[in-house]
């Protein structure tokens, strides 16, 4: 289970991220891409002491502003899940080069996941 | 890497999905957090895919120097501003923006 795969799945989900500078933010997590630059809407920011508290509508936030984030326990099952369907779906093109027949051509397609 | 890329070139879902869109903020008052601690609010002119931001009427809200939680609430004019990409963290839009009470009570 990647990381990041992971965090696309709880696309539309709630989730808490907090920064290195300590701010959190929780929100429903809208989009997020390769770099873990990330979408959030609806979202209560809470101040590194935890005393006070935002609310804004949405917010884009830098992944490599990002220490950690929280997300909902449920996503777990939902990535197992998925881990599955994909696994159905191509059973026989196992043996030999990932990637391979997918489209797409150049030497990038097979890299990360599959 | 074209600026606003709305619909990532098509069919196989190799995922690039569009998560910079500020395109919906330009002319828009926003609030930018930097790398550092300083924030700044200014009017979105412009933007590119490294996330550097062209701010207009650009003021920073000024935090308290012996404790930087604290904003002071007050300002300093800035301008016209390129803020460079790798120091902005988040952005936000300032209007829907607003302090409120701790909303977790109960969970605690």
């Amino acid at each position: 289970m990647l990381p990041l795969s992971l965090l696309r799945t709880c696309q539309g989900h709630p989730m808490l991220v907090e920064l290195k500078t300590g701010e959190t933010y929780n929100g429903f997590l809208v989009s997020i891409d390769t770099w873990m630059n990330l979408n959030l809407r609806e979202v209560v920011c809470t101040s590194k002491d935890g005393e006070k508290f935002w609310k804004v509508t949405e917010i884009y936030i830098r992944g490599s502003a990002i220490k950690y984030l929280r997300v909902p326990d449920e996503i777990i099952d939902v990535v197992q899940e998925e881990n599955a369907n994909r696994r159905d779906n191509r059973p026989n093109s196992r043996g030999r080069g990932r990637g391979r027949g997918r489209g797409g051509g150049r030497g990038r397609g097979d890299r990360g996941r599959g | 890497m074209s600026g606003q890329m709305s619909s990532s070139g098509g069919s196989g879902n190799r995922q690039r999905p569009v998560v910079l869109d500020l395109s919906k903020h330009v002319e828009r008052s926003v609030l930018v957090k930097l790398v550092g601690g300083r924030q700044i609010r200014g009017t979105l002119k412009g933007w590119d895919p490294l996330v550097n931001l062209v701010l207009d009427d650009a003021v920073e809200e000024l935090r308290d120097p012996t404790d930087p939680y604290v904003l002071t609430g007050k300002e300093r004019k800035l301008g016209l501003l390129v803020a460079r990409g790798t120091s902005v963290m988040t952005i936000c839009p300032t209007d829907g923006m607003e302090e409120t009470e701790n909303p977790f009570v109960e969970q605690e």
